[in-house]
């Protein structure tokens, strides 16, 4: 079965999403081989590029 | 198009604005234009849908319908869907980054500094502006008002955490929250202190315990709620009059917070310089009399103020505004 993003699951099924966050960390890095080098610096470039999707979407909404 | 910049606008096509210069004339400000009930942004039976994810509602939904370039779950993406990204994102980057330039601009030729830093907005005023509508979210309050309670709710942390994340780090200027339609008319005493102050407050008080200051720019007339802004904690923000009476204003929040605004925007384009300097003086000495005072004007000033009278305020508030 695929992964999907929670954004695409039905709406009884999701877990709430923290501010900040798209794409949850947990959920993409099942999708990635075993990290073998510094997981956690993979893990907050992830997080630091993902909040900017989040900013991006909502900014659209506050300031335009 | 200064703010609401009509280079990002057009990069994804947001439909919800007639930008000067393209479907308006280029001396008109920006016009917003709000979609018929029955084409709102946000349906009324989707709230469980932003609810639970509101994030992923203003991707998946809200932008598509919201845009002429994103394609909206299910229908074929092609290179306009695919290049709105890069252009919206690239766009929104270069907006941003050209405040810091236009920030030192202002400060080097005109001795003007920063009057704010970050944004923020009530959740019931995005439902209201940008989802469902005013009619529509008018109507929900009667129809399913749980649903509009849990919205915003739902939307309350985001809106926390976009403004927290936009303020100045060093804490010296207040973040903008622009108000619109919690003010008289458009909701009842009732209504306001059930859907519209409770996420709000909460969201003040929240950047207030971080250390950041709101401006509260109260736009059209909201004397009839100061009993409830008077209860937010002391210099938790800076008051910014629009239509409301000044002094009633100060007589009810004197002491508590700072004071900005109240020079109407008629008598900046319409009125003379010495009517100008009069208003001006009047303020200071009633409700500046103590300090705490900003002179400025009421509304965002627009292309029919007249030069004269925005140098009359200056130099009135020069004149008069020494303690």
């Amino acid at each position: 079965m695929p992964n999907t993003e929670p954004s695409d699951q039905p709406v009884e099924s999701r877990q709430p999403i923290a501010p900040g966050v798209c794409l949850p960390w947990e959920i993409v890095s099942r999708e990635w081989p075993k990290i073998e080098g510094d997981a956690e610096l993979v893990r907050r470039v992830w997080e630091d590029l993902d909040s900017m999707a989040y900013t991006y979407i909502w900014q659209c909404l506050l300031s335009f | 198009m200064v703010y609401v910049w009509t280079g990002l606008v057009k990069a994804i096509g947001i439909k919800y604005y007639a930008c000067p210069g393209i479907e308006i004339p280029p001396d008109t400000p920006f016009q917003y234009l709000e979609p018929p009930d029955d084409q709102a942004h946000m349906r009324p039976d989707e709230y469980d849908e932003l609810i639970s994810d509101p994030t992923g509602y203003l991707y998946n939904v809200w932008l598509p319908r919201v845009t002429t370039e994103v394609r909206a779950r299910g229908e074929t993406t092609a290179y306009r869907n695919n290049l709105s990204f890069v252009r919206g994102s690239m766009a929104m980057l270069s907006y941003f980054h050209a405040f810091g330039d236009q920030i030192a601009r202002l400060r080097q030729e005109s001795g003007t500094p920063s009057a704010l830093s970050g944004i923020l907005k009530a959740p019931f005023d995005i439902i209201a502006d940008k989802l469902r509508g005013y009619r529509g979210l008018c109507m929900d309050m009667f129809r399913q008002p749980q649903k509009v309670l849990a919205a915003c709710e739902a939307l309350t942390p985001h809106l926390l955490h976009i403004a927290a994340s936009g303020a100045d780090p060093q804490r010296n200027l207040p973040v903008g929250l622009w108000m619109h339609r919690g003010c008289v008319p458009f909701l009842s005493p009732d209504q306001f202190a059930k859907f519209y102050w409770p996420t709000l407050r909460q969201i003040i008080e929240g950047l207030w315990a971080r250390g950041i200051q709101t401006l509260f720019y109260a736009e059209g007339e909201w004397n009839a709620n100061l009993k409830y802004i008077a209860e937010l904690p002391e210099g938790s923000i800076v008051y910014h009059i629009d239509r409301g009476d000044p002094f009633e204003v100060h007589r009810a929040l004197v002491g508590k917070f700072c004071i900005s605004g109240g020079v109407p925007n008629d008598l900046l384009a319409f009125g003379r310089p010495d009517d100008v300097k009069e208003y001006v003086k009047k303020l200071i000495e009633t409700i500046g009399r103590d300090g705490g005072y900003i002179v400025d004007a009421s509304a965002i000033m627009q292309d029919d103020t007249r030069v004269e009278n925005v140098r009359a305020m200056t130099e009135a508030a020069r004149l008069y505004g020494e303690y």
